[in-house]
């Protein structure tokens, strides 16, 4: 072929090909992408009709939301699927890699409003907290750290036993983590209705409330896809659908849940302590 | 873990769609780099006719048919469009066509969220032109959207909360193939192929991609403030509530002037291939070149505030910006005598790509010597908000990237298509296009000079005549962009067929793989995975 007439350039070509048939290497068609965008669209859509005062339709939101999650859900099984037929540690590695990288542009996302609460009160806020805003109390949300540390903990230990081929005790550490994760929800609900029954704290009262619900709704928000994300690894080592050499989904949920434990540690010291 | 010993599932039947379906369902790079590259000429289009409603209004504002309002919608619409989803849209076209030939993988690491990247433009744009139509018309706060201007009070419309919701959507696309462009280059590079063996355009969309993964995110950040700020009434950038509109400044530029980079060094990449082609010499200084991109990427991330002199920062922060923003100056300088060095003592064949690529390299040093001279506080104050800062940015955003996007075109069309661009056409195009940016845009320097603001839709009567000089030279840039159209759609069809891997004949002098592959190439690129020997 073509490729061989110009072996004057630098590479040599490999003798033996990895596969007969190289028109077996072309990706795959796949209709989840342009379905997901799709949904995106449509659940931006919604949710902007929504917020702006308009009789959105309940409708668009529904459909929105069900073509984010269903191509979504239909795109990770499709990924595991090819996975059986390529190199197993080939493809965690990347997508590894990709997934850290993906995290790391969502850590920047914090460092946006982490930014801005720092500036505003240093170089900007006379007095902080502000004037009116009330004394957060820490003692609760002190507890709710703790948790949520060591659900880091307890994931931590249910992927040790799955690789060690404990898939019982494996299951019953996940069942714990995604406990931990939901009482930790709780305690920030309850100290944000706590907050805005009794001290009257709302978000659109000063910079500091504003900050205040925006970064601890924000990382709640990264909290609850984390036990989505947890509740699909817990199901999908119920149906045995991961082993020693298959388990990507385990190890990105890990990565995911200790992002967020290391954002709420930070967090809960500039909120809270600082 | 023993993988070894695991047996691989034999790999399915492969689906084949045709026709329209193909391309929806398409996760071939190729195919999606050129779908980019088409959203990227469609956008061009509107975006180009946008800027001609501006000059319309500029030739003479006692014609009223073009509103105030509707010239600051075209004029926010013009930069949005052409940022967003024209220039950026296009080097990740070619990166995405490119790159996995040039590094002899068979496909980008992630076929599935290549395709979504690129489907992930559509409902924001969508939602971009639809904000024309809502009560109030589109944005009009500039691309840079400043609060207080673009908060509630002065903006009421849904048009500017469309904007800022559209801009955070684009960001995922952004985000998301930035991540695939990084993955792609650390792990599917061809056996044996070390980071200093690859081509210096895959370089240029590897710094480009870090910008893009550190700095997209930060926009989204603040533009969710700010949306915030419009619709559920918070402070973070309302002085009433404590907020500081001078902190938006900060959050955008932190992501703008990386953004800057993002939009040029593609095109310093597709220079290295395309300026030592032509001259049928291997490129200068390699390894310079590598750590110029590198050095520029960092540092783009401290001279932020250069843009905001004016805007009240202390004279230290001053000084140091201006010092970061000077300091660019020297591996951008790198760069050019490197290319120059590239070009010196060959043969050059004045093709259009060559043609484009010398263009870029003189309107692009006129644009880096005014951001030289843009980076000193004093001239800063003097000039800021006029027309020579809208002379600069155009001198390196069109003669730099545009220009630098064009010489992309004519020199890989062939490889893309299996065809060549007509040259005597792309001669034309060259010649209109840059005279009619000399034409265009050298004046504004001394309308800036003489103190005309930019951004207003009228002007004091002095400054008549160069308006029209200017706005006559739209025409000049309309003719090409109608020449280069048409010489797109016609040599898709009917130009000189180049079926061969390598129709410039440059193989014995640069070893990039993708002219080793038929043009255009395999939807599996490579019948054997090229393997590079160490060393």
């Amino acid at each position: 072929m073509a490729t061989e007439s110009h072996s004057a350039a630098a590479p040599a070509h490999a003798a033996a090909a990895a596969h007969a048939d190289p028109s077996a290497h072309a990706p795959q068609p796949s209709a989840w992408p342009i379905l997901l965008a799709l949904g995106i669209g449509v659940f931006a859509t919604a949710f902007f009709l929504v917020a702006t005062g308009f009789n959105a339709l309940p409708l668009l939101v529904l459909a929105g939301i069900l073509l984010v999650l269903i191509p979504a859900l239909g795109w990770a099984t499709t990924i595991a699927a090819e996975r059986r037929h390529q190199d197993p540690n080939y493809t965690f590695a990347i997508l590894r890699r990709g997934f850290l990288y993906f995290l790391l542009s969502e850590g920047a996302i914090f460092g946006s409003f982490f930014a801005h609460n720092l500036y505003i009160r240093f170089g900007h806020a006379t007095t902080w907290p502000p004037l009116g805003a009330p004394r957060l109390e820490t003692s609760l949300p002190a507890i709710g750290t703790l948790l949520l540390v060591l659900s880091s903990f307890t994931y931590h230990w249910s992927h040790h036993a799955f690789i060690g081929g404990k898939r019982a005790l494996a299951k019953n550490w996940l069942l714990a983590t995604i406990i931990l994760g939901v009482v930790f929800l709780a305690i920030q609900g309850y100290d944000w209705g706590f907050l805005k029954a009794f001290d009257k704290f709302t978000y659109s009262q000063g910079v500091f409330g504003s900050q205040f619900y925006w970064m601890t709704g924000f990382h709640g928000l990264h909290v609850c896809v984390g036990l989505l994300f947890l509740v699909l690894v817990y199901w999908r080592m119920e149906r045995g659908e991961m082993n020693q050499t298959y388990h990507f989904s385990l190890t990105a949920a890990e990565y995911y849940w200790h992002f967020v434990d290391i954002v709420w540690i930070f967090l809960f010291f500039v909120i809270y302590l600082l | 873990m023993s993988s070894a010993e695991v047996a691989l599932a034999a790999a399915p039947e492969a689906k084949h769609y045709t026709g329209l379906l193909d391309w929806l369902t398409t996760t071939d790079h190729k195919k999606i780099g050129l779908m980019y590259l088409i959203f990227s000429l469609v956008n061009a289009w509107v975006g180009g006719l946008f800027a001609g409603m501006v000059r319309l209004r500029l030739y003479d504002p006692n014609w009223n048919f073009i509103k105030p309002e509707f010239f600051n919608q075209m004029l926010t619409m013009h930069a949005t469009v052409m940022i967003f989803m024209v220039v950026m849209p296009a080097f990740v076209g070619f990166g995405n066509y490119l790159v996995p030939l040039m590094i002899g993988a068979r496909d980008m690491a992630f076929p599935k969220l290549n395709a979504f990247s690129f489907w992930m433009l559509i409902p924001p744009s969508l939602m971009m032109y639809a904000s024309f139509f809502t009560v109030g018309g589109s944005a009009q706060g500039g691309w840079w959207s400043y609060p207080p201007l673009s908060g509630a009070e002065f903006s009421p419309g849904a048009g500017e909360s469309l904007w800022c919701l559209a801009i955070i959507l684009l960001g995922i696309s952004s985000i998301m193939g930035a991540v695939n462009f990084l993955v792609t280059i650390a792990d599917m590079r061809a056996p044996g192929m070390g980071w200093m063996q690859m081509p210096l355009f895959v370089w240029a969309t590897e710094i480009t991609a870090w910008l893009l993964l550190l700095a997209v995110p930060i926009l989204s950040g603040v533009l969710v403030m700010l949306l915030s700020d419009r619709i559920f009434h918070t402070g973070f950038f309302q002085p009433g509530l404590g907020g500081d509109p001078l902190l938006y400044q900060h959050l955008f530029w932190f992501f703008g002037h990386p953004e800057v980079y993002i939009m040029i060094l593609p095109a310093f990449g597709i220079m290295s291939h395309v300026l030592p082609a032509f001259a049928h010499k291997p490129v200068f200084g390699y390894k310079g070149m590598v750590y110029a991109l590198a050095s520029i990427g960092v540092l783009g991330f401290m001279v932020w505030a250069h843009h905001m002199f004016t805007s009240g920062i202390s004279p230290e922060a001053q000084i140091f910006f201006s010092t970061t923003s000077l300091i660019i100056a020297v591996p951008t300088g790198v760069k050019v005598y490197s290319w120059l060095a590239s070009m010196w003592g060959g043969t050059i064949d004045f093709s259009a790509a060559m043609k484009f690529g010398l263009g870029f390299i003189g309107l692009f040093v006129i644009g880096g010597l005014n951001g030289v001279v843009l980076a000193i506080v004093p001239f800063d104050i003097a000039v800021h908000n006029t027309y020579f800062i809208v002379a600069h940015l155009h001198f390196v955003l069109f003669g730099g990237s545009v220009m630098g996007l064009m010489a992309a075109t004519y020199f890989w069309f062939p490889k893309m298509t299996g065809r060549r661009l007509s040259e005597k056409l792309g001669n034309w195009h060259f010649w209109l296009f840059f005279i009619g940016f000399l034409w265009v845009f050298t004046p504004m320097h001394i309308l800036g000079i003489e103190g005309m603001p930019r951004r207003v839709a009228f002007y004091r009567p002095e400054f008549t005549d160069l308006n029209r000089f200017i706005s006559l030279g739209f025409l000049l840039l309309l003719a090409g962009g109608l020449i280069f159209t048409y010489n797109v759609i016609h040599s898709i069809r009917h130009g000189e067929p180049t079926p061969e891997p390598d129709p410039w004949k440059i193989n014995d002098v640069q070893q990039s793989l993708e002219w080793m592959v038929p043009s255009p190439p395999p939807a599996w690129n490579f019948d054997e995975v090229p393997v590079y020997e160490e060393g």
